[in-house]
This record gives C-alpha cells, sequence and structure tokens, in this order.
C-alpha cells in the first residue's frame, strides 16, 4: 500500500496530452491529468465525451495515438491490460471478473492462491483456505468494513457486495490507483452506499481512485475533485466543494460555467 | 452482519446451516439412499456381497471416465468421444496384441487415448472450435475407424495376466472398482485441494475473466483432454480384459452414460459451477438404478427410462442448485 502523500507531491498517476483517435473520429484531443494518492476524482461527461476511451488508455486495452502515461513520476507504455495491472492500475468494469459458483476469499485469491508452507503443500499446491479466509477478514479489518462471511459464495452477494469484493481484491493485491466505471449503475440504494463506502475507505488508505458515473448524486457523495470531459477535452478540473449539481450538468452538457470550446 | 468472533453458539449454528447448505444442494444423496432402502426392501439379493459386487463392476468404467469427464464439464467444455475411443483402443489392443505382447499393446493402447485426448484438446482449445462438434466427430468418426480396422472381427484370448485387470479382485473389491477409487481420489485432490479446482471453475465460468487473472485457460483444458482419452483408453481395455475379447461394442453409449452421471451430479452444463462428490453420487446412482430393477425383477428396459426422466429431473436441479445459490443472501446478507 502506497503512503499517503500530500497534493503537492508526485502525482500517483499522470495523464499529459492523451490523444486518441478512431478513424476519422477524434476520441481524445489531449487531455491532461493528475490524480494524487488519496484522492477520489469524479470523471464524468456525456456520451461520446471521451470518458471510455481515456479509461481503455489508462488501463492498456488501447494505446495514446500521443501523449504520455506516467504512474509514480515514472512513464509508462501499456501494451495489455496485464501491463497497466503491473503498474497498479486496477480497472473494476460493469461487468464484474468475478466467479459467482466460488466464495469469496477463492475470488480475492484467485489465479494467485495461497499455498500451504512446506514441502507438502508446495509440491501438491495444496490451496491454504483457512490462511485466505483469514487475509480476507483482516483487511476488512483494515478498512473497516464487513461483508458476509469469506466462505460465502459471490452468487449469495448483492450487487453492491460484489462490487465490494472486486474492489477489495484489487486493494490487496497492491493496486494504488483505481478506476471504477460506473460501479454504481446497476445497484439500488442500499447497495450503492455499501459501494461508496468501500470507495471512501480505499482512498483513505491511500488510493487514487478515478470514479466514473452519471450519478452527479454519487459523484457528489464519493469524489474530492471533478473533471468534465466534453467533445474528447477536458473542459472543467476543480474541488467538487466549490460546485453544485446544476454547475456540473451544466458543463456536461456545455451549458454553463465552462463553456470555452 | 458484523463478523463476531466464533463462539460456542455461533460455531453450532455454522455447523448447521452448513450442513443443511451441503443438504440442500445434495438431494440426490439422500434419493440415493432411498432407492438402496426401496430395492433392499423388494428383494434380499439387492444387498448381497455378490450383488453389490456386480453394480461396482457395472459402474467402474463409467466412474474412471466421469472424472476427468466433469472436470471438463466443469470447465465449460465436453468430450463425447469417450466410447468410440474405447471401441477403437480395444480393436487395436486385440490387433497389436497379437503381434507385440500383450504388455507393449497396452503401452500403445493407453498412448492413443491420450494422444487423441492431446489432439482433441488442442484443436479445442487453441482454435477455439465447439468441443461438442469437435467430439461429437470424434464418436463418429473414432467408431469408423475401429470399424474399419477390425473388420468385424473379434480377437480374443489375451492370457490370464490381463484378465486380471477387469475380473481380479483386490482386499475382497474387484480391480476396476479400486481404480475408480484411485481416479476418483486423485480427482477430488485437484478439485478441492489445489488451485485447479477454482481455476477450472472460472475458466467454465468466464474465459476472458480467468484469462486477465492469469490462468492458464489454454494449457488446462488440453490436459484434461488428455486425462480423458487416457481414463477413456483404460476403460476401453479394462472392458476387454472382461470380455477376453476386443469387440466394437465396447464403449457403446459410454459418453451417455457418463455425462448423465455427471450431470445428474449436479454439474452445470454451462460450466462453471459443480461438484466432483456430486458425481460420484450420480456414477452411483445411475449404477444402483440399473441394476435394481434387474434384481427386483422389474423390466431392464425401464432402467433406460427412468434414467431418462432422472435426466430431465436433473436439468430442473440445475435451476434449483442456481436458486439456492442466491438464497443465503437473506439468511448471510440480510442484515446489512
Amino acid at each position: 500500500m502506497s503512503a499517503l502523500s500530500s497534493q503537492g507531491a508526485v502525482a500517483a498517476l499522470e495523464l499529459r496530452g492523451l490523444g486518441k483517435s478512431f478513424g476519422a473520429v477524434r476520441a481524445l484531443r489531449g487531455v491532461s491529468l493528475a490524480v494524487h494518492a488519496g484522492e477520489t476524482v469524479g470523471l464524468v461527461g456525456d456520451n461520446g465525451a471521451g470518458k471510455s476511451t481515456l479509461v481503455s488508455l489508462i488501463s492498456g486495452n488501447a494505446r495514446p495515438d500521443f501523449g504520455e502515461i506516467l504512474v509514480d513520476g515514472q512513464l509508462h507504455d501499456f501494451r495489455t491490460p496485464h501491463e497497466a495491472q503491473g503498474a497498479g492500475i486496477e480497472t473494476v468494469f460493469q461487468y464484474l471478473s468475478l466467479v459467482l459458483s466460488l466464495d469469496i476469499a477463492s475470488n480475492m485469491f484467485l489465479g494467485r492462491e495461497l499455498v500451504r508452507p512446506g514441502r507438502f503443500g508446495r509440491l501438491f499446491g495444496v490451496v491454504d483456505k483457512r490462511r485466505m479466509r483469514r487475509e480476507v477478514l483482516h483487511i476488512l479489518e483494515r478498512l473497516g468494513l464487513s461483508l458476509p462471511p469469506p466462505r460465502t459464495k459471490v452468487s449469495a452477494l448483492s450487487g453492491g457486495q460484489r462490487q465490494a469484493v472486486a474492489l477489495m481484491r484489487a486493494v490487496y493485491w497492491g493496486k494504488h490507483i483505481v478506476i471504477l466505471d460506473e460501479p454504481t449503475a446497476a445497484l439500488g440504494v442500499r447497495q450503492t452506499q455499501i459501494v461508496l463506502d468501500f470507495i471512501a475507505r480505499i482512498r483513505d488508505q491511500g488510493v487514487a481512485v478515478i470514479f466514473i458515473s452519471h450519478n452527479m448524486e454519487h459523484i457528489f457523495a464519493a469524489a474530492d475533485r471533478v473533471v468534465v470531459l466534453r467533445l474528447g477535452e477536458k473542459i472543467f478540473d476543480g474541488a467538487t466543494r466549490d460546485l453544485t449539481p446544476m454547475d456540473v450538468v451544466a458543463l456536461i452538457t456545455g451549458a454553463g460555467i465552462g463553456r470555452e470550446v | 452482519m458484523a463478523l463476531r468472533s466464533p463462539s460456542g453458539t455461533a460455531r453450532f449454528n455454522t455447523l448447521r446451516r452448513a450442513v443443511l447448505e451441503w443438504s440442500k444442494r445434495n438431494g440426490l444423496f439422500f434419493a440415493l439412499i432411498l432407492l438402496v432402502i426401496i430395492f433392499a426392501a423388494v428383494s434380499p439379493r439387492f444387498l448381497t456381497g455378490a450383488n453389490v459386487t456386480v453394480i461396482l463392476l457395472q459402474i467402474s468404467v463409467i466412474g474412471i471416465v466421469a472424472v476427468p469427464g466433469a472436470m471438463l464439464v466443469l470447465s465449460g467444455y465436453v468430450d463425447l468421444s469417450v466410447g468410440s475411443l474405447g471401441a477403437l483402443v480395444a480393436i487395436t489392443f486385440g490387433i497389436m496384441a497379437k503381434h507385440i505382447g500383450v504388455g507393449p499393446a497396452f503401452a500403445v493402447a493407453l498412448a492413443i487415448g491420450v494422444s487423441w485426448g492431446a489432439t482433441q484438446g488442442f484443436i479445442i482449445s487453441y482454435f477455439s472450435f465447439s468441443a461438442i462438434v469437435v467430439s461429437l466427430g470424434g464418436l463418429a468418426g473414432l467408431y469408423g475407424v475401429a470399424e474399419f480396422i477390425s473388420k468385424g472381427l473379434v480377437e480374443y484370448g489375451f492370457g490370464n495376466a490381463f484378465g486380471e485387470l477387469g475380473n481380479g479382485t483386490l482386499i475382497g473389491l474387484p480391480v476396476p472398482a479400486w481404480l475408480s477409487f484411485v481416479a476418483f481420489m486423485i480427482g477430488g485432490h485437484f478439485w478441492y485441494r489445489t488451485r485447479y479446482g477454482a481455476h477450472m471453475a472460472a475458466i467454465g465460468s468466464d474465459k476472458s475473466v480467468a484469462r486477465s487473472l492469469g490462468i492458464s485457460v489454454r494449457r488446462i483444458p488440453i490436459v484434461l483432454y488428455m486425462a480423458s482419452g487416457f481414463a477413456a483408453a483404460l476403460g476401453g481395455l479394462i472392458v476387454t480384459s472382461q470380455l477376453d475379447g476386443s469387440s466394437l461394442s465396447i464403449g457403446t453409449n459410454l459418453e451417455l452414460q457418463v455425462l448423465t452421471a455427471i450431470l445428474l451430479g449436479g454439474v452445470a452444463f454451462t460450466g462453471g459451477r459443480g461438484s466432483l462428490f456430486g458425481v460420484l453420487i450420480g456414477v452411483l446412482f445411475t449404477g444402483v438404478l440399473a441394476n435394481g430393477l434387474v434384481v427386483a425383477n422389474i423390466s431392464p428396459f425401464l432402467s433406460d427410462a427412468v434414467v431418462g426422466g432422472a435426466l430431465i429431473g436433473a436439468a430442473a436441479l440445475d435451476v434449483l442448485y442456481q436458486r439456492l445459490d442466491r438464497i443465503p443472501l437473506r439468511e448471510a446478507g440480510g442484515s446489512e
């Protein structure tokens, strides 16, 4: 886990003039953005504003035509999602990368299972389920959150709890930059609260969070800063506390205070 | 929803819930016990040692092939070629045994099974060909090759040592039953104790997710198809040993019997869900049913009809299992 750093320190994630075109469509026209550890940035914009393109560049699903991506001040060029993950960036998509028939602990450690110590355990690759469950309880305790017992199957969890498991996995594996693409889109009020609580907790643990949502209420509940994209450009970047939801809607639609196209 | 430290009562409640949970998703286990009680009541011959041995002999080959078969289904694949592979292996073994001897022929026969499994697995896994279509091609094609090679002739007389494989006993149990037991032990180890259990479920549940987590989405199915080929070849050899002859009829309908046991055992045909213990119960259930109907003097022809009905019942059970998977939400997470 990265330590908390002040706003003046090197940004956990810095984007410099990112541009990307798909054929004749200029999806991103030079977007710069810095996200610091322990900060949640709400990324908003209308459909086609460039949010998804930006996310796919950061998560390694596409490569920028121009511009730079820096993680902790280091220049990176992600050719695959795997490389982005290796740099500590986890993207939690709406469709969740969880296996429903497995329990919480198995999902947390899927692909990176803990094996029992000793020659016997390693020789036969015996998974240490007890230790994995204990680890889940530890991280929940550290985050000050609760979920059903670690051996509960994910299929028995609610939508918000599933999002929480995905987030928890990201944080556990040392990811210090988490991108949430519409994590609350399909959730009810109570489930949304679970996810928003989780976002707040991992932010407090020093994780840099980019939170994408269409819901102004959720943005204002979770984000310290709002970044507005419009037609592939960043047209606003400022603290949430200086804004009202109406301001942001006006910015998104291009009707309000930030109209400087 | 707070995670209480497990006090005595809490621990008891957890245990009680686990037992309830287990009972809910292992209904077939109780159906099996019920079936045994009914047949035992109807016929005093049913529970005799001799008859139990007969049942074990009838289901041993199905059990051996069902272990890798269930792992394939869990991973979202299927192997329909096992029956025809058994026949082809039996025929080639029969012919080769006359020329190069029983021992070498045995080894070559197993190698044929593994090679076919590897080929099939490679095609399906690397080129993303449909597992059903490719293995159905194997089902038709391998039998055709077996017919071509055998020209309809039966080889027989492979000696006493080879006869032990299918007919011998070890500590009171038939050798094939022991082999089946070993298959389930090995399978159970991989399914429940190693990472591969979760990995297979992940592949069967969502391949791209499994890949993104670094799981070997190509290697695992290939190894499983190789294991399936090995098991089918071993099964073909066991039956050859029991008959002391290599006949084209060996392995007929094996793929259906195996798949029936797997699906009755609660492995979802769509992949991602299932237990090997359930498969064991499924194998026992089909064996007890087929045998019991004969012993109880009910027409053996009815057995197929009952198995068919049970399979449709399994489809209903699968829907039920999926519902049950969602139920604990109200029990465990209700007070969120």
